[in-house]
């Protein structure tokens, strides 16, 4: 394999009475080139992330004091408790009723179960509002995960509200 | 009777046209990560809406609680960080700068999205508080990063 660049070394001898040779088939060997331009092909196709971050919008209502006055019966409010890695603990009831304990076998399940629930009441009653309250020592993925299941159950609104001692305290009991 | 084939000659041009242009393709359509100013495991979700391009605020939240505010412009970090750490894609902010600083990018670059990057295991009180803020300064909109759950 090597670059044979024929006619040209012909140029020199005196035989040829010629002054001008024609250069006819001048062949350079390109597997060099290939071999580098494949070598990047193979980097730039592994490189590539194709896929770009998705993210969930987010609307608050402008900091003005505006109180929202909602029926209690319309009120569902979700609480969830500081728990070890892995495991999520979220207590539901409408109005004033007793927080229930969502079940499940592990955070998946719960996480399921509450996607169930969730599509169950929006469809009993559209008018359904729904209040989080979130164990400040909770993970990030808790609340992202309840929000997840809030837009695929199309309840596209509801309120994050600060879990107070008292919030605490009617769960503990459970 | 085995008949030897010597000087087997392929025409390699086809293969190699179209490996060139799958390279120039891939050069072109690369784009190298942008360098993170920390790590950040991110929660799953069913949300489609795609990360925009260009004109970010982010705000990433590390899981041992850290905040650090980035912007993908480098005109955008000189002016807020100082001309020495445009080069940097975040700079560590205590929550009470955060504010203050918000609201100077914005004054600069008023179409300026917040997006939110929070790790897995951040607790959720850091998160709160950082909502706290962007309500407090009139960033009602803004997105949480996660990735696409399957």
């Amino acid at each position: 394999m090597s670059a044979d660049v024929g006619p040209s070394q012909s140029r020199g001898k005196q035989k040829h009475s010629k002054k001008k040779s024609k250069r006819v088939g001048v062949r350079i060997d390109m597997t060099p080139m290939v071999d580098v331009a494949f070598l990047l092909l193979t980097f730039f196709m592994l490189t590539t992330t194709m896929a770009k971050p998705q993210t969930m919008e987010i609307n608050l209502p402008p900091d003005s004091g505006v109180n929202v006055e909602v029926a209690e019966s319309n009120l569902l409010t979700l609480r969830v408790a500081a728990d070890p890695k892995d495991t999520i603990s979220v207590f539901y009831n409408t109005g004033i009723d007793k927080p229930v304990r969502l079940v499940g076998k592990n955070r998946t399940d719960c996480i399921a179960a509450l996607g169930k629930m969730l599509k169950e009441r929006i469809k009993s009653n559209p008018k359904l509002i729904t209040l989080i309250k979130i164990d400040g020592k909770a993970r990030y993925v808790d609340m992202v995960d309840i929000m997840d299941e809030l837009n695929l159950a199309d309840i596209t609104r509801f309120s994050l509200a600060p879990l107070l001692d008292q919030d605490r305290k009617i769960i503990e009991k459970i | 009777m085995s008949k030897k084939r010597v000087g087997f000659k392929l025409d390699m041009t086809p293969m190699v046209d179209v490996g060139f242009l799958l390279l120039t393709f891939f050069m072109l359509t690369t784009q190298f990560k942008p360098e993170e100013s920390v790590e950040i495991a991110l929660p799953d979700s069913h949300s489609v809406f795609k990360l925009p391009d260009a004109d970010v605020i982010t705000i990433s939240v590390s899981k041992d609680s850290r905040i650090f505010l980035g912007f993908d412009s480098q005109n955008m970090r000189s002016a807020v960080f100082g001309e020495a750490n445009k080069l940097r894609a975040g700079m560590e902010v205590k929550s009470e700068q955060l504010a203050n600083l918000l609201v100077q990018a914005r004054t600069r670059n008023p179409k300026l999205r917040t997006v939110i990057k929070g790790d897995k295991d951040t607790p959720y009180e850091v998160i709160e508080k950082v909502m706290n803020v962007l309500q407090k300064v009139n960033i009602t909109r803004f997105n949480l990063v996660t990735n696409l759950a399957k």
